[in-house]
């Protein structure tokens, strides 16, 4: 082999000694660099980016849920007025005094009312 | 109604070219590493100067590509992944140092270097004369010892020009410094050579 004479030569006589190096890896050596290629491209399969849908499921079924939460809290008054004090009318015309006297006198109420329709002749 | 299908199926119809992306990149990084991986390995072996410390430099190096720059450009692929492996063999030589320090105190040292032959790591080579065969392990020998003995920074500009035909810009990106400073180590790495092996390269 002759002396280097410049840095070009010198270059290319380290790369042919090299590339020779590599071309003699045995095969047992060939495999492990397989194996960990095949290593690497399965840590690609792992961090593989997620799609546009996917991304952004998370957040969307949080936004949709807070939504659906505003909107039964806030739409709850604005029905109207509850049918509770309807009823509260209700049971305060029942137990008031008065109807409490009317229903003890029930047979004096069902006595009058044909009575009241023989003189009058109409049911009004 | 209708407008939210169309919206819908479109969305959907995206989906399937980005999948075929994806495995056509798995391809493309599959063929480069299939590509760069003996030659990485004998960069670490010569830096190293211990094949099974190189074997794991390299996989390291190419999960770190697959894990964190397989969507870069694949022409980038190149610099960044003797980036990587670059960075792997300084902290290789750290955490050797460290253990050296360790051993000393103990009072053991590393006889890894001694024990170290390259010839006879080598797989016999087929299709030469004993002769030729021998000559030309000798001159690797000799190469990677005096490649072994240069500074890091120099062995690193070196190897990387000449080894992997980096072009000086393409050397800076894989040794995170300036095209200049890579000139300026790349330069003196090849005189320190030429001067270490002129009297063995003959």
């Amino acid at each position: 082999m002759n002396e280097p004479r410049n840095e070009e030569e010198l270059a290319r006589q380290a790369k042919a000694l090299f590339d020779e190096s590599v071309d003699r890896l045995d095969a047992a050596t060939l495999s492990r660099l397989n194996q960990g290629r095949h290593e690497a491209l399965a840590e690609l399969e792992r961090t593989k980016p997620v799609g546009q849908w996917a991304r952004w499921m998370p957040a969307t079924g949080v936004a949709a849920a807070a939504v659906v939460a505003v909107v039964m809290w806030q739409g709850t008054p604005t029905e109207g007025p509850l049918p509770a004090p309807d009823s509260a009318t209700d049971f305060e015309i029942l137990l008031s005094e008065d109807n409490l006297e009317m229903l003890e006198d029930l047979e004096f109420y069902s006595w009058i009312e044909p009575a009241d329709l023989a003189e009058n002749g109409n049911v009004g | 109604m209708s407008a939210r299908v169309g919206v819908f199926a479109v969305s959907c119809s995206r989906e399937q070219p980005k999948g075929a992306m994806t495995l056509q990149r798995e391809r493309q990084l599959n063929q480069f590493l299939a590509g760069v991986e003996r030659r990485a390995l004998r960069f670490a072996e010569i830096a190293v100067r211990d094949r099974d410390e190189a074997l794991d430099l390299v996989q390291d190096a190419m999960i770190k590509l697959a894990r964190n720059y397989s969507q870069q450009p694949e022409n980038e692929w190149t610099p960044l992944f003797y980036r990587i492996l670059q960075n792997g063999i300084r902290d290789w030589y750290r955490r050797q140092a460290v253990r050296n320090r360790v051993m000393v105190w103990f009072g053991r040292g590393s006889d890894a270097d001694k024990d170290f032959d390259p010839v006879a790591q080598a797989p016999d080579p087929g299709g030469r004369s004993p002769d030729e065969q021998l000559q030309t392990q000798e001159a690797m020998h000799q190469l990677e010892n005096a490649v072994g003995r240069l500074p890091a920074r120099q062995r690193e500009a070196f190897m990387l020009r000449t080894f992997e035909c980096l072009d000086v810009a393409g050397t800076a990106v894989a040794m995170g410094c300036s095209q200049g400073s890579v000139k300026t180590h790349y330069s003196r790495a090849v005189h320190t050579l030429r001067d270490a092996l002129g009297e063995h390269w003959q």
